[in-house]
């Protein structure tokens, strides 16, 4: 049916950060149709500079509030890989599981707080309280989970202090890993309810695919989150290929767009995906069984092209996170947990690194004079790469909206589910209170 | 200081001082500021320094029977001189801020704590310090007007959570 529509958001809710989804049709013919980013630039990269290197990742951890584990970790692995300091097995453990801790705590917050509504037809949480109190109740309990498992490795989730080059300034104690073994225990209930909930939505999940280019970091000893240094790429036709990180810059293309003050990425195509399904995709062999079955339920495999399925995907590594963290502390525990010294500087260099945030891959690389002050640094963060895959998404999308005569409004949350999906964090605005007294 | 590590292990009874904002945007940082200095200097004695920067919903860690007392600071518009402060409980406001919602970066924590209400967390005693900002804008750092009464923010919080 050949109709007129313009959506028009300004500032799409629930995502992190300010994006803007225009639309115009006139006639049944598409002549507008954008994903539009308006965030000024922050400047982390200059404000590194002439900074100490044990300074660094403090800096760049403020890049984002929820992932400032990622960014801690990508800034630390970049520093020691531009110091020649290679950690010990103990402290790779140790990052492993807060590295799961973040993800585990940012996928609950997107699955249970931001996506939920849409699947369950409110505007935000709060309405849910009053329909949906259980389930609620269960992703804050889970939430919960998150922030306590991540703040005993890391001091605290938000902004780390404990994670630094060379190792750890401080960490956990026998009986400090026993109670989160038992803690993490003690929830599996919560999260087979939640994968439940989720089973019990997903005929609402919309049924859409368009084949593209995936990237995640990727290592023989992990379902590829925070190892590393490989980055690997699949391509619809299953096709991998393994890329050494210090050549992430050939490998992300960035680009402006006028569309956007973020810059565009691009591989092999004229754009990729990264995040939870990105990962999924290239590393589906190594989730934990309990992770597959998840999977299974879903009717999910690689490689699998419906970035709304993305929040799947994130659930699916939510119980990954939860059973591969539970034997990183058995081993730690049967090894013996033991104070280490920091792992010394051998030289200064430049130093790359790919961690993945919950978003997708993170890059990071610095450089360092003789005296250890960074002289450059570079972060090339997921939302950053995903812009250019939820355009072409949106490309898609909209002519088959079109076709099945949707009108303004449900064109208007397909496309904000679309975005939501990919659970973008496009950057920072403030926590700013505005309150009017009420006694 | 007892961190939340004691907290996970001995469930003590604590009193809290959280700072909430955002490091990133000028003023709006004062609340994580508070905290930094406090830390910094090691003034945490008898009560816990925490940053919640934007992760609003990580106060749930905290709303439970373990906790005696929480002092939130944090930016806001309250009509009053730059630099200069007021003392409120949570049940004396509603939130007017558009765009309101929990995101990291659109929340707010008097919604986070009506969540908390609604889905039946013990709330303790919860104040908040609410500071007017000079400037917000998307840079490190604290305006002159703020950053001079920095030592004074201390002092009152800090006489506050060791009220009995």
């Amino acid at each position: 049916m050949k109709k007129d529509i313009n959506v028009n958001v300004h500032h799409l809710t629930r995502v992190e950060g300010h994006g803007n989804i225009v639309v115009n049709i006139k006639n049944g013919n598409i002549e507008k149709c954008e994903w539009q980013v308006p965030e000024a630039p922050r400047f982390f990269e200059a404000m590194v500079r002439e900074r100490h290197y044990s300074e660094v990742q403090r800096i760049t951890s403020r890049i984002c509030g929820i992932c400032s584990v990622g960014h801690t970790l990508a800034a630390v692995k970049a520093i020691e890989d531009a110091l020649g300091i290679q950690v010990t097995p103990q402290t790779n453990k140790l990052r492993r599981i807060l590295k799961h801790a973040e993800n585990f705590d940012s996928h609950v917050l997107h699955i249970g707080v931001l996506v939920a509504p849409d699947l369950l037809g409110a505007p935000s949480v709060f309405p849910l309280v009053a329909t949906h109190g259980e389930v609620v109740k269960l992703v804050l309990r889970l939430k919960r989970l998150g922030h306590e498992w991540g703040s005993l490795l890391a001091g605290r989730t938000t902004h780390p202090t404990t994670c630094v080059p060379g190792g750890f300034s401080k960490i956990p104690t026998k009986n400090e890993l026993v109670a989160l073994k038992e803690k993490i225990i003690a929830n599996v209930d919560g999260i087979n309810a939640l994968v439940e909930t989720v089973l019990s939505l997903a005929g609402k999940i919309p049924d859409f695919n368009r084949p593209t280019e995936y990237m995640a970091v990727s290592n023989d000893m992990e379902y590829g989150m925070y190892l590393g240094p490989t980055v690997q790429t699949i391509m619809p036709d299953g096709t991998k290929q393994k890329y050494d990180v210090h050549d992430y810059r050939k490998i992300t293309n960035e680009y402006v767009n006028p569309r956007s003050t973020a810059k565009y990425c691009k591989n092999k195509l004229d754009c990729y995906a990264a995040g939870a399904l990105a990962r999924f995709n290239n590393n589906y062999d190594q989730l934990y069984p309990q992770a597959k079955k998840i999977a299974q339920a879903l009717g999910m495999k690689p490689v699998c092209g419906n970035p709304f399925l993305n929040s799947a995907a994130q659930l699916i590594e939510c119980a990954h996170s939860v059973y591969e963290t539970l034997d990183l502390i058995e081993e730690l525990l049967v090894d013996g947990i033991k104070d280490e010294p920091l792992v010394p500087p051998k030289r200064f260099g430049t130093g790359a690194s790919a961690v993945e945030v919950p978003r997708g891959i993170l890059f990071h690389e610095y450089s360092f004079d003789k005296e250890g002050f960074c002289t450059a640094g570079n972060c090339i963060i997921p939302t950053g790469q995903n812009h250019a895959n939820i355009q072409k998404d949106f490309e898609a999308l909209v002519p088959i909206l079109i076709q099945q005569d949707k009108n303004e409004q449900e064109m208007e949350l397909a496309l904000s589910m679309l975005v939501r999906a990919y659970d973008p964090c496009i950057s920072c605005s403030t926590h700013y209170l505005k309150v009017k007294f009420v006694k | 200081m007892m961190s939340i590590t004691h907290l996970f292990l001995f469930g003590a009874l604590v009193k809290y001082i959280m700072g909430v904002g955002n490091y990133s945007m000028f003023d709006d940082s004062i609340g994580i500021k508070v905290v930094e200095e406090i830390t910094a200097k090691n003034l945490d004695q008898g009560f816990s320094a925490i940053d919640l920067s934007g992760n609003l919903l990580n106060i749930f860690s905290y709303l439970n029977e373990g906790t005696e007392k929480i002092i939130i600071v944090d930016s806001g518009e309250f009509e009053i001189t730059p630099g200069e402060f007021i003392w409120f409980t949570p049940d004396l406001v509603v939130s007017t801020k558009e765009l309101t919602n929990i995101t990291s970066h659109e929340g707010d924590i008097i919604k986070v704590l009506k969540l908390a209400m609604e889905t039946g967390y013990h709330l303790p005693p919860i104040q908040i310090m609410g500071i007017q900002p000079e400037c917000i804008k998307s840079e490190f750092g604290l305006s002159k007007t703020l950053e001079s009464n920095l030592a004074r923010y201390l002092q009152v919080v800090i006489s506050k959570i060791l009220e009995d």
